[in-house]
């Protein structure tokens, strides 16, 4: 998430607003962390029905997905692969056996995600079961191998998760002195801040949490959820979502009160769910080693040529010409209008949200979980949900950031089949515009359909019909970038390919639709109308008459120009006969300035 | 792109001595018609467009003008020609337009203006030609001519807008509201006014004369800048076989102001004086600089960094082939999260103007989405060299026109799917019944939205009607400053705080719901809420809003840190002289009366700074000396001391902090304490009455400080 401060080069004085929407620094709250502890016994490798992957098939996707993610969202958090159930162990002064430390815990890179790729499909169960093989299971020896993991980070980390992937309910087969002895494990680790989840898979039988695995979990958040998610993933898209809701934690760009009157605060959080990812900023290396160097900016005075501090400086606007000099700390606190916080205003019905009043991604509000007065929020939540208001609210982010308005739409809580939430209850924050945000159009007058040009083009959308989900679609742009980094960190011969989903798979478009395209073509189209015409229908003839090209008006003989040259007033002569001249004996221009044509025309004939 | 389209526009103000009569107590209309102006051309100075704006003013002592002759057309005075106004014009509004002593004929001055707009708008082309005209009709007018002037005005297409003093239509033989009435003068100058604005625009002439304090209101918004949209014509596609014609216009977007703040010298106020130079250096100790030719572009792909130099990327990087809206198919309304919605503009998509047919096929698709309650999934792309973005095409369907309207979606990277604890499941949650009503009733009281008497919906606060405050305040300042360059900001405008308030129609009747909220909602995290208080107090100057969490470890640091370097103490430090003087007492490595006189020499020197911040620092040293002294059991050090102290009170101007000790009883020690003391308890507090007199104000005092003594206690 940091990364994304490095997205805007927007200017230090254009207020860096949307930077610090999505500001979260490292610095001051430590790195993410998480492990992956993969069960690497014999069952795991069994494949499906229906050719189902193995459960091991589907953890390795699931990891790798990871690896990527966090490579494009969030590469500063630190991710391990670890495997139990090996009958080779690898870990530090080989102290715990049948435990193999696949990846210690360190930022992902291509090298790993190239890793997890060869344990993939039929061949890397080969590789697996080559390098690792099948033995004995000592969970609670694997759980202190992370532990040592974590403890041996220099970094400050904020937050530490361990996943637990099997699809053995009784990894210990029932001796009871391994699983007590796993317990403790799991109860010191959860005790050093680590959250521990279960990612349990499909198993003949059923996978019965309670038999062991109960005790190992961390608790969830709160007893509502403990209902949800104990039902094992049969399924690589089920196992995936489970892991991406997990795998990041939640951070809030801000924690805020919402005064609701004099009086009367509830702390809130404030979440960004949607941003727009961006492709992160080059940096700057050193040619010789390859090596990133730093770059240091400094102010200093033309005339005497010493450094000068950000205090030796003014900031100045200029108007009608004169000059108006404000203190940087002026122009800071001129942007100061309250103290940070949300400031309720007042309801109204949900129809009076416009779709069109949208001027950057939403926030999403969700009370502070350990102050008691969620249920405020929630009463809150639900009567204006049931209601079908919003609440307008005035929303100052931080100090010395204008305000903006916010309408906090409810949300209310939606579960899918699996009990995976959907949809988290809260208010989702919607940035409405101000006066000086809505542009004046001059909207065209033109007749409208009728109603059997409409019925028509009610037939095409018929037929080109789909589900839109927003997580559906990659960013090409982003996933290019990626796999062209990717091939040259790994030395491919060339990038992966992707598959490009914004472009429209027209040849199933065309299929789908048949000859209705013709049909509503013919009516509202004339038959000499072309709507992919470049220019407007009126100056078509004119067009067709001048020829295919656009010719040199005015063609000139080369006599002409030289007699133009020779007598220097080839300045007389226009810029667009000066580039015909140009292109018509071959005289290749870099610009575009007159003198420019003229200097390379003369270089030219005076030959 | 140059825009050729400019106004000329007259301001015409009648500054005759009728205009400074006032009833008691309000403004005279010469002063409210001299904000206007001010606003007006502040307001233009600041759009900085090409218009240009020229001042003349009648009923002045003076005559300047092409057209007096004779006895026509004097105290008529062309004060400024046709200009692009500045900072300099409004200065001489503001320093050099006075009332004069005497009256001019409103209908003359009109013409001096028309007279001025022709001439020197000769042969330059205007989009509008504008006289404005702000006066109090209080001089007799010829009414002959005007049918001629009437005539001119229309054949010159000059505009014309009058600001009155009172309303148009509260004229007639009725007083405006509270007000003089009017003047025979007046009332027929209103006829006239009438005349002239309704044979101009016969049916809304009107509506173009203005009373003084509306305008006022009105102009005391900083209108932005008007933007020419831009049209970005493209087509759009479903298919091969489908293509519609399309025009987009950014329809919403963030207004930035156009220009931002750039970096002078401090003392020059130069720009040039100033120069940001980048260094590159290496990662070593020594930071050792090296050329920007030898460095090259890498990106980061997770732990590896991977060189990849700008050709490379703009041979491999994803290209698109030009601009694109092509329909990839058509999907649910209800699919489309509105909170999903990303990017920072809203397109609306039209069919080009002149194009009747792309009209139709385009409505067709308009009202197809409308009735199906579906909407259009498109690759947008800008240009050649734009991202492809994925977005969604509503319908949109109003009175005058019917249009698609274009958001962006979010690409699954966009996306960050947490989870939230669910609150509905929980019964921690559980609201009661009253709640849920009190709920309720605080909603039904702060509706914004309310039916009249008609049952015409009417919304009190429009925030799309709002003009963004930033830029208001913004502008405010800019234009104090630069009219008054060394006075502090100006406070901001009340109407501006104002609008960003909840309604005041609201507020009050919100008040009794709040009440019983808070009676059903009590707050339990008080405790909490008092600690982060505090912690804002002391760290209330630091950008970040600092977290309870934050200044606690601050705190256990500060004190970790005390206690280990207790340990080595060696002399009495200025930081905390008292404990570090208590360390040392305890320690016993330094002879007492050492011990004492660093303390000593340490209040000296605090006390040197004649601060209250420093003799609140004093007292505890002195509490501590007098505690330990007692302790110990030696009392000469102490009562030698605060001896001398009183004697070189009056010399050193130290009543104020001599007084603090009184107040906190810091007596000699006596006998009673201390054995070898030679004052008796009485003789110990007599010695203190001295300062007696002052005691109560001196109580006043140190209630006052109480707080900064603690503050200074917790640091």
């Amino acid at each position: 998430m940091a990364q994304w401060n490095d997205y805007h080069h927007e200017d230090e004085d254009v207020d860096g607003e949307e930077r610090d929407e999505s500001g979260v620094d490292y610095k001051s709250t430590g790195r993410d962390s998480l492990v992956f502890l993969v069960d690497a016994s014999k069952e795991m490798f069994i494949m499906g029905e229906d050719e189902e992957p193995s459960p091991f098939d589907m953890t390795m996707q699931c990891v790798r997905s990871v690896y990527t993610s966090k490579i494009i969202s969030s590469d500063k958090d630190l991710v391990a692969l670890v495997f139990y159930g090996t009958e080779q162990s690898k870990n530090p002064r080989n102290s715990f056996k049948h435990v193999y430390i696949y990846h210690d815990l360190d930022l992902p890179g291509a090298r790993r995600v190239q890793d997890v790729d060869g344990l993939r499909g039929e061949k890397g169960a080969q590789v697996a079961g080559e390098t690792m093989g099948s033995g004995n299971t000592n969970l609670g020896e694997a759980l202190w191998c992370c532990s040592n993991l974590y403890s041996d980070i220099k970094l400050r980390l904020s937050h530490k998760r361990l996943m637990i992937f099997t699809c053995r309910d009784t990894p210990h087969g029932g001796d009871s002195e391994r699983d007590r002895q796993a317990r403790t494990k799991a109860s010191d680790l959860k005790e050093t801040g680590v959250v521990i989840d279960l990612m349990h898979l499909m198993k003949p039988g059923g996978f019965d949490v309670s038999l062991f695995f109960c005790d190992v979990v961390s608790p969830p958040e709160d007893e509502a959820e403990l209902g949800l998610q104990m039902e094992p993933c049969g399924k690589l898209e089920d196992l995936q979502k489970r892991v991406r809701a997990k795998e990041m934690k939640k951070r809030s760009v801000a924690r805020l009160n919402l005064c609701l009157g004099e009086g009367m605060n509830v702390a809130v959080g404030v979440y960004i769910t949607a941003l727009q990812a961006r492709k992160p900023n080059a940096i700057k290396l050193y040619r010789d080693n390859n090596e990133p160097v730093r770059t240091k900016t400094r102010l200093y005075h033309t005339q005497t040529g010493s450094l000068l501090l950000p205090s030796d400086t003014k900031r100045v606007q200029v108007y009608a010409g004169r000059q108006i000099v404000m203190e940087k700390d002026e122009v800071d606190v001129i942007k100061k209008f309250s103290d940070p916080g949300l400031e309720l205003i007042g309801f109204k019905p949900m129809e009076r949200l416009k779709l069109h009043h949208h001027l950057r991604s939403a926030v999403f509000i969700y009370p502070e979980e350990e102050m008691v007065t969620g249920v405020s929020i929630l009463t809150l939540l639900r009567r204006c949900s049931v209601r079908n208001v919003f609440a307008l609210c005035k929303y100052t982010r931080i100090r010395n950031s204008p305000p903006r308005f916010l309408a906090l739409v409810p949300q209310k809580e939606e579960v899918d089949d699996g009990q995976a939430q959907i949809a988290a209850p809260g208010f989702h924050g919607i940035f409405l515009p101000y006066a000086d945000d809505i542009r004046t159009l001059d909207t065209p007058q033109l007749p409208t359909a009728s109603e059997s040009q409409v019925d028509k083009m009610k037939e095409i959308v018929h037929k080109l019909r789909f589900k839109y989900r927003s997580d559906a679609f990659e960013n090409p742009v982003l996933q290019q970038h990626y796999r062209n980094l990717e091939a040259l960190a790994l030395d491919l011969m060339a990038p992966e390919h992707i598959e490009d989903l914004t472009m429209p798979n027209v040849n199933m478009i065309d299929q789908r639709l048949g000859s209705l395209a013709q049909e509503f073509r013919d009516l509202v189209y004339p038959a000499d109308y072309n709507p992919e015409g470049k220019t407007a229908p009126k100056r078509k003839p004119a067009e067709a008459a001048g020829g295919t090209e656009k010719k040199p008006k005015v063609e000139m003989s080369e006599d002409e120009l030289r007699g133009h040259v020779q007598k220097g007033n080839l300045g007389k002569l226009t810029v667009p006969v000066l580039k015909d001249a140009c292109k018509q004996f071959g005289v290749k221009v870099t610009g575009t300035k007159k003198q420019e044509l003229i200097d390379a025309l003369t270089a030219q004939l005076t030959k | 792109m140059a825009r050729s389209a400019k106004t000329a526009l007259v301001l015409c103000l009648d500054v005759g001595f009728s205009m400074s009569n006032s009833a008691p107590g309000q403004e005279p209309p010469f002063q409210q018609a001299k904000k206007v102006i001010q606003k007006f051309v502040q307001r233009q100075v600041f759009a900085e467009n090409k218009d240009e704006l020229g001042l003349v003013l009648f009923g002045s002592d003076n005559t300047k003008n092409n057209l007096a002759k004779d006895d026509q057309y004097q105290n008529i005075s062309v004060h400024r020609q046709l200009m692009i106004p500045n900072f300099e014009l409004l200065e001489e509004i503001q320093n050099d337009v006075h009332p004069g002593s005497q009256q001019a004929d409103w209908l003359d001055a009109l013409v001096v203006c028309m007279d001025l707009l022709q001439n020197e708008t000769l042969g330059k082309k205007y989009e509008r030609l504008n006289i404005v005209m702000l006066t109090d009709l209080n001089t007799p007018s010829s009414p002959d001519q005007l049918d001629i002037i009437i005539g001119n005005l229309k054949r010159a297409g000059i505009t014309l807008q009058f600001f009155l003093p009172f309303p148009v239509d509260g004229g007639g033989s009725n007083p405006p509201h509270g007000g003089k009435a009017l003047s025979r003068e007046q009332q027929q100058g209103l006829e006239m006014t009438k005349q002239v604005m309704m044979s101009l625009d016969e049916e809304d002439g009107l509506e173009e004369v203005y009373t003084f304090s509306d305008a006022i209101e009105k102009l005391s918004v900083f209108k932005r800048v008007e933007k020419r949209p831009m049209a970005w014509p493209c087509t759009l596609t479903i298919g091969s076989s489908l293509a519609i014609k399309i025009v987009g216009y950014k329809a919403v977007c963030e207004e930035r102001p156009r220009k931002s703040w750039s970096v002078v010298d401090a003392q020059t106020h130069q720009k040039d004086d100033i120069k940001r130079d980048v260094v590159y250096c290496l990662n070593d100790d020594e930071e050792t600089e090296v050329q920007k030719d030898d460095t090259i572009q890498g990106y980061r792909y997770g732990s590896d960094i991977v060189p990849f130099s700008k050709v490379d990327q703009d041979q491999m990087k994803y290209k698109t082939d030009g601009k694109s809206f092509a329909v990839l198919g058509f999907t649910k309304q209800s699919m489309i999260n509105r909170h999903q919605f990303v990017g920072t503009q809203v397109l609306k998509v039209f069919a080009p103007k002149d194009d009747e047919h792309a009209g139709v096929a385009l409505s067709g698709l308009i009202r197809a989405l409308d009735d199906l309650k579906m909407v259009a999934v498109v690759r947008y792309v800008y240009a050649r060299n734009g991202n492809p973005q994925l977005g969604a095409a509503f319908p949109c369907i109003k009175e005058k026109y019917e249009c698609l309207v274009y958001i962006q979606l979010p690409f699954m990277e966009d996306l960050r799917q947490y989870s939230f604890p669910s609150l509905e499941n929980n019964k921690k949650y559980t609201p009661s019944e009253d709640q849920l009503s009190a709920v309720d009733s605080l909603i039904d009281s702060m509706m914004l939205v309310e039916e009249d008497k008609d049952g015409v919906k009417k919304d009190l606060f429009k925030v799309n009607h709002i003009p963004n405050p930033q830029y208001q305040r913004l502008f405010q300042c800019l234009h104090h400053r630069a009219v008054n360059p060394s006075a502090p900001l100006p406070p901001m405008d009340p109407w501006l705080t104002t609008a960003l308030q909840r309604p005041l129609a609201v507020a009050t009747r919100c008040q009794a719901p709040l009440e019983i909220l808070k009676k059903k909602f009590p707050l339990k995290e008080v405790v909490k809420k008092k600690e982060l208080k505090t912690s804002k107090e002391l760290f209330g100057n630091s950008t970040e809003e600092p977290d309870a969490k934050k200044a606690k470890v601050d705190e256990e640091e500060d004190f970790n840190l005390a206690d280990i370097t207790e340990g080595s103490i060696t002399q009495v430090g200025s930081v905390d002289p008292a404990r570090d003087f208590r360390t040392l007492i305890r320690q016993k490595s330094l002879p007492f009366g050492e011990v004492c006189q660093q303390l000593t020499g340490r209040i000296e020197q605090l006390l040197g700074n004649k601060n209250m911040n420093y003799y609140i620092k004093c007292i505890p040293c002195i509490q501590t000396f007098r505690e330990q002294s007692v302790q110990v059991g030696n009392a000469d050090h102490y009562n030698s001391y605060i001896q001398s102290l009183k004697t070189s009170i009056p010399v050193r101007g130290l009543q104020e902090f001599w007084d603090m000790l009184v107040q906190d009883a810091l007596t000699l020690i006596n006998k009673d304490e201390v054995e070898g003391s030679t004052f008796s308890s009485h003789d110990a507090k007599q010695f203190l009455t001295a300062g007696e007199k002052k005691e109560e104000v001196v109580a006043a005092v140190v209630d006052d400080t109480g707080d900064v003594d603690d503050l200074l206690d917790m640091m």
